[in-house]
């Protein structure tokens, strides 16, 4: 997985490129988190994401939580195919925003 | 009895038991899948199905522990019928205890199981025959 961050305000958008398995969920948290925890808005842009188990669904589901908490938002974009059947396999097409 | 459309294939291969190697199994198993005539949504659901089975092993059989074992995955169609077995030597699975979380209680982690039940018609823990400890059988009807 390699990835790039683009910020542009208060909004800082996550490139993910490759495959995300349980091998690379603590450096996607690590990319991520800290956005998170700054109060940025997050997009995670997704398109160039060809693969995503259920390690990297659990990323999604913790910083969307984390995100609630702090009073901020993480936003899917750009969602490859494979990895929006993913989504929709663990029902979570409607507690995920989704763009 | 009618003959099925799917070819035939028997492969096995042994993996270290570490999360680095999910990679290899899935590329394994894409490589067997490519020679079955079965649509691209299937393959990537079942390389799903396999690569959760494989993680599992990592993260439960050994606890995401370092380890010099291997696990074995063996995928073997016959009549369009498809069976992969899972072989480890890691702790030994208490069947009881496996179950996938309520899918409605959203929280991180316990959807593996889950995947692999909505993927397959079939999940079967057996006792591992020596040297293995534990035998996870998945199988789906292909011709379906």
């Amino acid at each position: 997985m390699t990835y790039k961050v683009t910020e542009e305000g208060n909004i800082s958008t996550v490139h993910l490129d490759g495959e995300i398995d349980m091998d690379v969920t603590e450096k996607a948290k690590e990319i991520i988190m800290p956005l998170i925890e700054a109060k940025k808005e997050v997009h995670l842009n997704l398109k160039e994401v060809q693969y995503m188990d259920s390690s990297g669904i659990s990323v999604l589901i913790e910083s969307h939580q984390k995100a609630m908490e702090l009073g901020t938002k993480v936003t899917l974009k750009e969602i490859s195919k494979s990895v929006l059947k993913v989504i929709m396999m663990a029902k979570l097409e409607q507690i995920l925003n989704l763009d | 009895m009618e003959q099925s459309h799917i070819a035939n294939v028997d492969e096995k291969r042994d993996f270290e038991v570490n999360s680095s190697n999910l990679k290899h199994v899935r590329s394994f198993c894409r490589e067997v899948f490519e020679k079955l005539n079965i649509n691209q949504e299937l393959k990537d659901e079942l390389v799903l199905a396999i690569a959760e089975a494989a993680q599992n092993i990592v993260k439960h059989a050994y606890n995401n522990e370092q380890t010099e074992d291997k696990m074995e995955i063996k995928i073997s169609v016959s009549d369009g019928h498809l069976e992969i077995g899972f072989f480890d030597k890691g702790r030994p699975v208490e069947k009881d205890k496996i179950r996938h979380r309520k899918i409605d209680d959203i929280k991180p982690g316990g959807l593996g199981t889950f995947f692999i039940q909505q993927i397959m018609d079939a999940v079967v823990f057996k006792e591992g025959e020596k040297p293995w400890i534990n035998h996870l059988i998945l199988s789906k009807n292909l011709n379906n």
